[in-house]
């Protein structure tokens, strides 16, 4: 891989969940997660509420301090060898909540110029890029440009928050759920328009969804979290048709059938995913996993490399390596 | 032939010309002239967007919409009774007893102050007149049913002890308590995480087996839809726009509506490629445009969109869809069969 843009190094974020002394209780929302994005490329992250996937995104753009590790900026650590107002310019995010992510008393052509002017641009040069942006995300600025977020649809408000994010001419956009809580229809619209974006600017997303037809069509490498580490990740294509970690699999085989004659017969996991405050020893998973050995229960597994900058974290890769 | 078999028997349920619209000004139409039948032990699927109207349909077979404010109109049959004529204790003594209904949200159906046991208990004296300890007796079978695990202690717990699916789960066996011939699913997979719906989704396939009940099951997830029914409807801004077995509604959609959610929901699409989408987004439903209410996003509109009543085209086995192009496309069809 080329020196990559954004990299994550062993980020960890524990929360604390109340409780004192002996009885505290710690929620590892992240634990040891690293990961490198090459330019233009898109990362999906997969996997279930609790498995900090959106605690990563907070850290990667700097929302959230890690307790140790750090993230890099085209090789420079953010923070002391980059500043953060510089490095917020490159790095920008797009939440789930489009409603809560504008300020209500704001219009949408003030919204969208307001970071550009914090920056130091001019009032009107700001004006006329938010106008341009909000133009180019497909609403016309005549008609939304001096509308305030309520009398937006959701679909609508989301184009503003992405042209918010690109109003600084970002390299990289964290998209956390970003398409969730549309109706299929406009989230396709979306998708459509964060695919252009992506090819006119040279963009590099990091695209978190729980949705993995979505992450499947615009990612090309997926990155699957459990419980806070980092359980599989690798390119799209080989990551989905092969998969190389017990998660993973069961991941994909939850996927609904989209086929009425190979409906899906049989649960892959029972049970919901544990929490994340003292979550199981050893390998994670391996309370729910049915391939579950000796190992598991004791050794955290390390990361295996399977296959081309395809890496996965399972024992069962361990004992491949020692038959083959 | 299988049109045959299914109308031979009475249906379970029975919907004609529903209407239902909130007092506003101007009135929001969130239902308008919508007619389908279920047999007895059938699912039906009806897939919608939000606003669609497919809740607000689902909610009118139990009259769960506030009185006041709603007008509906038409006629609606649970099992050869007029639901809109119902009153007082007779429609309290259906909630829960003939048909009965399991929501997207469970934290907020069930009532946090009693443990699940009592819930069910208390829905099982009120419909059977059964004493407590018999109640109790079936609260437990039906957590057995439902498959929760150490079923005797969790009788016992409230529904904050529970995890999401865990209390999804005891909803739907306090919605099955007392055997109801029809069970109303209005998204009742949506908020959960993919590895735990796929288990509701099996769930409630095989007790709908066990039990024969009818389900109306609503969803906004085609895959969920997939999984669980034998027949789709296909819901647009109030009305039903097409609908059929659901091989032949997901192999060979004739509204464009209907196109249009299969490629959004990436149906055979190329990764990295620009998806199918439908431009735009549903009419407000207070001002619906005549005519097809889709025509304003759709590709191939044409004066004749516009007016009403629009054409419906019907293929075999129960299939129709209510799309001027649709009808044409089927007419040519039919006329080429037979040249």
């Amino acid at each position: 891989m080329s020196t990559p843009i954004l990299s994550a190094h062993n980020l960890v974020k524990h929360f604390n969940a109340g409780g004192f002394g002996a009885a505290r209780k710690v929620v590892r929302a992240v634990d040891d997660v690293s990961f490198e994005l090459a330019p233009g490329e898109t990362l999906g992250v997969v996997g279930e509420s609790g498995c900090g996937k959106s605690t990563t995104a907070r850290l990667l753009v700097q929302l959230l301090r890690p307790d140790s590790g750090s993230v890099r900026y085209e090789g420079k650590v953010v923070g002391p060898e980059l500043p953060l107002k510089a490095f917020r310019s490159k790095v920008q995010m797009v939440f789930q909540d489009s409603f809560a992510s504008l300020n209500p008393r704001m219009t949408m052509i003030d919204a969208v110029a307001f970071g550009p002017t914090v920056h130091g641009m001019s009032q009107s040069d700001a004006t006329r890029k938010a106008q341009d942006l909000l133009d180019r995300v497909g609403l016309d600025p005549s008609r939304f440009g001096g509308r305030y977020a309520h009398e937006l649809s959701g679909g609508q408000r989301q184009r503003v928050n992405i042209a918010r994010a690109l109003a600084f001419d970002p390299q990289v956009i964290v998209l956390d759920e970003a398409v969730s809580a549309l109706d299929k229809s406009v989230e396709a619209q979306v998708l459509n328009l964060l695919m252009d974006l992506r090819r006119e600017r040279g963009l590099t997303y990091v695209f978190i969804s729980h949705d993995l037809n979505v992450v499947r069509h615009i990612s090309d490498r997926v990155m699957v979290m459990y419980l806070g580490e980092v359980a599989e990740i690798g390119p799209a294509e080989s990551l989905y048709s092969a998969p190389r970690h017990p998660y993973t699999e069961a991941l994909l085989a939850a996927m609904p059938s989209l086929d009425p004659d190979r409906r899906t017969m049989e649960a892959p996991l029972a049970g919901d995913p544990p929490n994340p405050i003292d979550p199981p020893p050893g390998c994670r998973f391996h309370t729910r996993c049915s391939r579950a050995f000796g190992p598991c229960s004791t050794l955290v597994p390390p990361s295996h490399t399977v296959g081309k900058s395809h890496v996965a974290a399972c024992h069962l890769n361990s004992v491949k390596e020692h038959v083959a | 032939m299988t049109q045959e078999t299914v109308h031979a028997v009475t249906p379970l349920v029975r919907v004609e010309d529903l209407s239902v619209r909130f007092a506003g000004t101007p009135p929001v139409h969130a239902v308008n002239n919508v007619s389908f039948e279920l047999a007895p032990g059938e699912v039906l699927g009806i897939l919608g967007e939000s606003g669609s109207g497919k809740s607000v349909t689902l909610k009118t077979l139990l009259r769960l919409l506030p009185e006041r404010k709603t007008t509906i109109t038409g006629k609606v049959e649970v099992d050869g009774q007029d639901v809109l004529a119902l009153e007082g204790r007779a429609l309290a003594d259906r909630r829960g007893g003939v048909a009965s209904m399991i929501f997207q949200d469970p934290s907020l159906a069930l009532d946090p102050v009693y443990t699940i046991g009592q819930q069910i208990a208390e829905t099982v004296i009120r419909h059977e007149g059964i004493s407590k300890s018999d109640a109790m007796a079936r609260a437990l079978e039906m957590l057995e049913v439902v498959r929760i695990p150490s079923a005797k202690r969790r009788l016992d717990n409230y529904p904050h002890e529970m995890s999401g699916g865990m209390r999804q789960r005891a909803m739907i066996a306090l919605a099955l308590a007392c055997r109801p011939k029809l069970l109303l699913a209005d998204e009742p997979t949506t908020a959960l995480d993919a590895t735990v719906q796929i288990q509701i989704l099996l769930l409630l396939r095989d007790l709908q087996k066990e039990l024969g009940m009818g389900v109306i099951f609503v969803t906004h997830d085609i895959g969920v839809a997939v999984e669980v029914s034998d027949r789709l409807a296909v819901m647009y801004a109030g009305s039903f726009v097409e609908t059929g077995s659901v091989k032949d509604v997901i192999r060979d959609a004739r509204h464009p509506y209907s196109k249009g959610l299969l490629a959004a929901n990436l149906v055979g699409a190329v990764p990295g490629t620009r998806l199918d989408a439908v431009p735009g987004a549903p009419p407000p439903l207070n001002a619906l445009p005549e005519g097809c209410s889709f025509a304003p996003r759709c590709a191939h509109a044409e004066t004749a969109c516009g007016i009403s009543p629009l054409p419906i085209w019907t293929g075999g086995n129960g299939r129709w869809a209510r799309c001027v192009h649709a009808s044409r496309a089927g007419a040519l069809a039919a006329a080429e069969s037979t040249s």
